[in-house]
């Protein structure tokens, strides 16, 4: 069967950059070599590693695709090789699935809708930040008064994180089509978490006072 | 008490079909302080899609995308 596999490797660069290079078009070659047809060489750039391996802050990305009949078996002849050389910090193949391909050809429809959007929002929404950043500041001293605690720690709780997860909206926007969900997902996730937890230490607190009083 | 809204699974919201683990700044979303994957009655997610959170994260770790373990200040 005619399978469509990913391969993706991390180079050490921290002696020699050029072993990118030389890494890489070996990996192909073993592919070509071996009867798979590249389809695609994604260069992700150098990066930083979340963890040190091998003593190493940062590494190169490297993501080949590549179709193959699965009896050629060629993403294990990749790991004998990726096994062998040292340069080689972590690798990673596998079969490519048919729902990964339809999520793709969705993404891609996304973002040519949202590249139009995107055009119509950037000249929206400069006004209306700058609204929304004036309404707490009038708010503040109307609650200073009230004499409810609860309400006072929720207001600005909640506000100061929708801001914050705009600006990240507006930057994450250009991005990709995909990041922007998210953040709105989790503007709503922390909405619903914060004022929570305030709540609970507020009755806490009142709790204790009441116990102080009798 | 203010009672919990039930959560709807947000990858069934957003209509994803598949997870991506290059995707790290979405995976982070479903990590503890500590780097622990969020368990289901927390995040609200479905069952598929916290299968292919898990086998996403899990990939993404290896590769050094998202921490084992992230450090904790003492």
């Amino acid at each position: 069967m005619e399978n469509q596999y990913s391969t993706i490797f991390v180079v050490d660069i921290s002696q020699n950059p050029d072993e990118v290079d030389t890494v890489s078009s070996r990996i192909q070659q073993l592919i070509e070599d071996h009867g798979g047809v590249i389809k695609k060489i994604d260069r992700w750039g150098k990066r930083r590693l979340a963890y040190s391996i091998n003593k190493n802050t940062h590494g190169f990305y490297v993501e080949i695709e590549f179709t193959a009949n699965s009896r050629l078996n060629i993403p294990r002849i990749l790991e004998g090789e990726y096994r062998l050389n040292d340069r080689v910090l972590r690798f990673l193949s596998y079969t490519i699935t048919k729902k990964e391909l339809i999520q793709r050809s969705i993404n891609s429809g996304k973002a040519k809708a949202k590249k139009l959007e995107q055009a119509e929002k950037e000249i929206e929404k400069q006004p209306v930040v700058e609204k929304e950043a004036k309404i707490p500041a009038s708010e503040e001293p109307i609650q200073a008064d009230a004499p409810v605690e609860s309400e006072n720690l929720e207001k600005p709780e909640s506000s100061e994180p929708e801001k914050k997860s705009e600006e990240v909206e507006s930057i994450e926007e250009e991005k990709s089509s995909e990041e922007e969900k998210s953040s709105e997902e989790e503007k709503t996730f922390d909405e619903e978490k914060k004022p929570e937890k305030v709540e609970e230490e507020s009755s806490e607190e009142e709790n204790k006072n009441e116990k102080i009083e009798n | 008490m203010l009672q919990r809204k039930k959560r709807v699974c947000r990858f069934c919201e957003s209509g994803d079909i598949y997870i991506d683990f290059r995707d790290e700044k979405r995976l982070v979303r479903f990590l503890t302080e500590q780097g622990k994957i969020v368990p289901r009655r927390t995040s609200g997610n479905c069952n598929q899609h916290q299968r292919q959170l898990a086998q996403a994260i899990k990939r993404a770790r290896h590769l050094a995308l998202i921490p084992f373990v992230s450090d904790i200040p003492r």
